[in-house]
This record gives structure tokens, C-alpha cells and sequence, in this order.
């Protein structure tokens, strides 16, 4: 993909996100970005690795960056003690219609995101985006005890109930994005 | 009796001291050749100050690296929620982090190729960077014993020297992630705090410099609890806010009035095509022994024989730099263009080409790394929140970007005409939307 047809995408994730309430940091898109390229399988081409808060990009960081230097999105402020939102910024319709086939094609992905993680915050994602990352680099075998065992031994401040449930959480999305997922 | 502790006079640290051990780092071959390795590349010809090394700034992230670990390792700094992380003050663990930081930090910058980055990009093989030479001279046979009779690991040093944005193979503990981010990190990493004092000191540039001592006394780790986070990061109380404020800003003038300097930029480039067309294949060398081989004075002195040959691979770009017959600057990023398209440089950079041609025509482009500097501070009265909501300057610090368009200097006048006459037309024109 394109890197401005990328940026229309990423945008249309960060509105969808938005539209269903989102705080919008940077770990919320961080995470949203992961489902729709890893699961949903929209071809972003973003390396993720296991970092801050579980999956996180370099390269996505960097480009939200190179966005906001280019009027793409910006930043708005939330009441103290919160950092700030990532929103739209004015020259955002300029790509969005530019790009309006791109944006049409991966509508249903950036929903379904959206949909799942609008409300959730950045403890809640943490724990969800790192057991996609744990089923889906294997290794550990695919049963949930197995992979929450995983998760809490990776992030150890992530107690092990809670790795249980946030694995058949996302057994539940991986089941429910198959009628979403790009071919 | 022989000395322990040894003491190295340095120009913005004043004494940087290692012990024995350390310092057979420092004798090594590999870090040596840093001696010939200029921090700035070809600054010194714009700045001519700007004539000091990777060498001396590796030992002052060394120092730094150090006395950072001590602040957040003491034992009133540690915020109780993440106490379970920072191995006991007094305890085997302690020292050898200690001593795995300092090394990484030494080590950070050992894979740097001749001139610094002016040389990186496009002139090693896909998949390779500086960071991971830096990992491969770790790990080579030629350091072996020397980290044995430290009692470290080499892939520990490799792990906090590049930190997990380069080492993308090793997988890292919360406490490895906040000891890389000591060295590397956006916000509080080392490197940065050395390189802008140096770098300014050398250049004579005032722009770098800001209150360390003061930033380094209050980095704690913290966890992000307004975000609902118990995950540990680097964070700072309350107090040294504004000397956080003051490095920021000093990176943003730094990049704006020196590392971007458009006729400093121009230089690298024209360097990059003279290493192009002089190396064999068009790479410089990623094999361990060519790599420890190949300094500035080498490429240097081909640089000078190249410029008086006009036989010689590269001539061209090697008389620009030695006789100053550099491209000139023809157009630079403005938001006024950016509103009407963002690409606008690229496009006028294509309409370039087409109307002089590509060899007359040269492209620089750099949008700054992840600028959301959202970092936990402790407040006075026991609250953590986040730099953004606690400082409006840093949440208008602006983000550095830079397109320049540079032209041969006998199409200058005819280039400056052009664009004056089509600017509008070509930043207008817009890519289509292809499926």
C-alpha cells in the first residue's frame, strides 16, 4: 500500500475509533492499527513488536508523527490528568477524499475495531492485543491456560485471571472478524 | 601499584572516570576506531568547530548512562508500585546492571560506518544499520574475553546499547526496556542528552544546551496511572519539568539550525554519490574486519584524489565537496504548500527532474521520530499524570520536518525562474487513488 492511501486508512480507524468513544492515545491506535493489519488482515505493512503495552509499531509511532507535521492529524487536549487525543487534523479531508476507493475497500475493517475496542482503555488493550500476539506467534501451544501463562510471563504486572480472560476475548474477535477480514 | 579507577578529561562532563576493566572497552579495536569517526560528518564545513568524534561522545554516554542508573536505583526514588522491578540496591544484580548499562552505552555507537549517518542510508545492504553492526562487534569473537573478564554477557550489552526497536530478534524484560531507554529512549535517553551538549559545545551553536544535571536528579520510574497503567516507565517528578522542557526545545533548534542546516545537507548527499560510484559494489562493507577497517581518513583521502581526477569513480560529487561547487537550495517545505498537498516537494522534485534532468536535481526529506512525548511525572502531591496534561510546552513543542530540493548551481537561475512560474500548477496535481 501506498503511504498516503495508508494514511487514509489510518485516518478512517482513528475517526471509526473516535465515533465510538475512544480516548484515541497513541496506545489505543497503536493497538486498533494491530487488529486491522495482523488480524483483519489490511495490508499496512507496519512492524509490530512486543514493547510497551504489548504490540506496539516504530514505524506506525513514526508515522502518526510525520502525520501531525503534515496537518494530517493533531493533537487535543483532555482534562488533567490525561494526555492528550489524536484526532484529525485539518488537512485530514484533503487524503480522505483522495483516497475515497481505498477508504470504501477497508470501511468494514476500521468498523470492526472500532466496534470491539471504542470503550475499552489502555490496561483493557493491553492485555487483549498481547494475546493476539501470543496466539498468533505460537509457540506456546494453543490452549488458554497455556497462552495466558504466556502473557503473564511476558508482562508479569498482568495477573493470570485476567490473561485467562483477555485470551477468550480474543478467541471470541478472532472467531467474529473472519466475516471482516480482507482477501 | 596500578591505578583502579582511571580519570579521562573531558570538555562538558569534566572528568569521566572507569575502572580497569571498563577500560579494556575502551582499548579495544573496535571502539579505537571511533577516534576516526566524526559525530557530525561533514559539519566542520559549514561549522567549522564541529571537528569532534563518535569517541568522546561514547564515553560521555557512559558517564551519563551511570549516574542516571544511581538516581533511579536509589532507594527513596523507587515509586512503591514498581519496587517488585529494580533489583535490591545492594545486591549482585545491582552492580552487574550497573555495569551492563555503562558498557551499552560505550558501546552504543561501535557500528557507526565512516562519516557517521551521512553515509547510512543507501550505502548498506538490505537489512543492515549501524545498530546491527553494533550488535555484531558485541558479539564477536574479538570482545569475547573481554566481557568474560568483566563477568557480563555480551547479549545483554547488545540488548540496552540498541534497545528492542533494532533488536527486533531478542525479546526484553520490562527492567531490560527501561535500561535500554536510559541510553536510547525518546524522551530521557542519554545519548540524546550528550549528543546536544556536545554538539552544540563543538559547533558553538547555544541552542543545545540545557539544565542535565537537574533533568538526571529527578528521572524516576513510574507507572502510568492515569492511564490506568501499572506498566513501568521512565517518567520525572515534578521538579524537573522545565529542564525537560529545555531539552526538548534545545532538539528542536538543534535539528532546525544545525543537523538540518540545508548546506550541511547538501554535503551528505553529495558524499552518499561519492561513495556510490567509489566502492565496489556500491555498499560499504558489512563483513567485521572491512567494516573496523574503513574510517573517515580513508574515505577522506580517496574523497581528495577523487576531486582532483576526473578519471577517478566519482569525481563529480567529490569536487563539490572539496571545491564547495555544492547544489544550491531551490525550494524547502512551507505549510502554506503542505495545506494544498502534502507530497507538494515530491512534486515539484518530479517536475524538477523532468524539466533539468535527474542528474542536476537532488531530494532531502525528514519528518522527526515519534513526537508524542507523553511521559508520567510525579507530582508534588503524590498524583502521576501525564507530561501533556502538566506542560503546555511541550505540548507545542513543534515537530521537525524538512523537504529541501536542491539544483545544480549552472541551472540555478533558470531552476528559480521555473518554479516561480509553475509552482501552483505542479503542487496542484495529485496522485490517483489505485487499487
Amino acid at each position: 500500500m501506498k503511504r498516503r492511501q495508508r494514511d487514509a486508512v489510518l485516518l478512517s480507524v482513528i475517526e471509526n475509533l473516535g465515533a465510538e468513544g475512544s480516548w484515541c492515545g497513541e496506545t489505543h491506535i497503536q493497538k486498533a492499527t494491530y487488529f486491522v493489519q495482523e488480524l483483519l488482515k489490511v495490508p499496512l505493512e507496519f512492524d509490530f513488536i512486543l514493547y510497551k503495552h504489548g504490540p506496539f509499531s516504530f514505524d506506525l509511532s513514526d508515522e502518526i508523527t510525520a502525520m501531525r507535521a503534515d496537518y494530517l492529524l493533531g493533537l487535543e487536549s483532555r482534562p488533567y490528568p490525561y494526555g492528550p487525543s489524536i484526532v484529525p487534523g485539518e488537512s485530514s479531508e484533503m487524503i480522505k477524499e483522495q483516497f475515497s476507493k481505498t477508504l470504501e475497500k477497508y470501511k468494514p475493517a476500521a468498523k470492526f475495531v472500532a466496534d470491539k475496542f471504542g470503550d475499552k482503555g489502555v490496561a483493557e488493550l493491553e492485555r487483549i492485543s498481547t494475546a493476539l500476539y501470543v496466539t498468533l506467534t505460537g509457540g506456546v501451544g494453543g490452549s488458554v491456560e497455556s497462552r495466558a501463562q504466556r502473557i503473564h510471563e511476558l508482562k508479569p504486572h498482568v495477573d493470570i485471571d485476567k490473561a485467562r480472560e483477555a485470551v477468550k476475548i480474543v478467541d471470541e474477535i478472532i472467531k467474529e472478524a473472519r466475516e471482516v477480514q480482507v482477501t | 601499584m596500578a591505578k583502579r579507577i582511571h580519570e579521562i578529561r573531558d570538555p562538558i562532563h569534566n572528568f569521566i572516570r572507569l575502572d580497569s576493566g571498563e577500560r579494556n572497552v575502551l582499548d579495544s579495536r573496535p571502539f579505537q576506531r571511533l577516534r576516526y569517526i566524526h559525530q557530525l560528518a561533514l559539519t566542520y564545513l559549514v561549522y567549522p568547530g564541529a571537528t569532534h568524534r563518535r569517541f568522546e561522545h561514547s564515553l560521555g554516554v557512559m558517564e551519563l548512562a551511570g549516574r542516571a542508573y544511581d538516581i533511579v536505583t536509589e532507594p527513596d526514588n523507587i515509586h512503591e508500585s514498581i519496587s517488585t522491578i529494580v533489583p535490591p540496591h545492594d545486591s549482585y544484580d545491582h552492580q552487574y546492571w550497573r555495569r551492563v548499562l555503562r558498557m551499552a552505552a560505550l558501546c552504543h555507537d561501535m557500528g557507526h560506518l565512516p562519516f557517521s549517518h551521512a553515509a547510512e542510508k543507501d550505502l548498506l545492504p538490505d537489512g543492515w544499520d549501524h545498530e546491527r553492526l553494533t550488535i555484531d562487534i558485541i558479539q564477536s569473537c574479538e570482545m569475547e574475553s573481554i566481557w568474560k573478564d568483566l563477568k557480563i554477557q555480551p547479549d545483554d550489552v547488545a540488548k540496552l546499547a540498541v534497545g528492542p526497536k533494532k533488536y527486533k530478534d531478542a525479546t526484553f524484560s520490562d527492567w531490560e526496556i527501561l535500561l535500554s531507554e536510559i541510553i536510547v529512549g525518546d524522551a530521557f535517553g542519554v545519548d540524546r542528552m550528550d549528543y546536544l551538549l556536545r554538539d552544540s559545545h563543538h559547533a558553538g551553536v547555544a541552542y543545545g544546551k540545557f539544565d542535565y544535571y537537574r533533568l538526571i536528579d529527578t528521572i524516576r520510574i513510574l507507572p502510568r496511572e492515569y492511564e490506568d497503567s501499572t506498566e513501568p516507565t521512565l517518567g520525572i517528578e515534578e521538579g524537573g519539568l522545565h529542564s525537560a522542557e529545555s531539552m526538548l526545545l534545545a532538539r528542536y533548534f538543534m535539528y532546525m539550525q544545525l543537523y538540518f542546516h540545508h548546506v550541511r545537507r547538501i554535503y551528505d548527499i553529495h558524499l552518499k554519490d561519492f561513495l556510490k560510484a567509489w566502492l565496489s559494489d556500491g555498499y560499504l562493507p558489512v563483513a567485521l574486519d572491512d567494516h573496523l577497517q574503513l574510517t573517515d581518513n580513508e574515505v577522506t583521502a580517496e574523497l581528495q584524489k577523487a576531486a582532483r581526477d576526473e578519471k577517478h569513480p566519482g569525481h563529480d560529487p567529490a569536487r563539490r565537496i572539496v571545491n564547495r561547487e555544492h547544489f544550491r537550495l531551490l525550494y524547502h517545505r512551507n505549510p502554506d504548500d503542505l495545506r494544498k498537498n502534502p507530497d507538494a516537494a515530491e512534486a515539484i522534485f518530479d517536475a524538477a527532474c523532468n524539466k533539468f534532468g535527474r542528474e542536476t536535481v537532488r531530494y532531502d526529506s525528514y519528518e522527526q521520530k515519534r513526537s508524542v512525548l507523553d511521559f508520567p511525572i510525579l507530582d508534588n502531591d503524590g498524583r502521576i499524570v501525564s507530561s501533556q496534561a502538566k506542560s503546555v510546552t511541550l505540548k507545542n513543542v513543534p515537530i521537525v520536518a524538512v523537504d529541501y530540493i536542491f539544483i545544480s548551481p549552472k541551472y540555478r537561475k533558470n531552476a528559480e525562474d521555473w518554479l516561480k512560474q509553475n509552482r501552483e500548477i505542479i503542487i496542484t496535481q495529485k496522485e490517483e487513488d489505485e487499487l
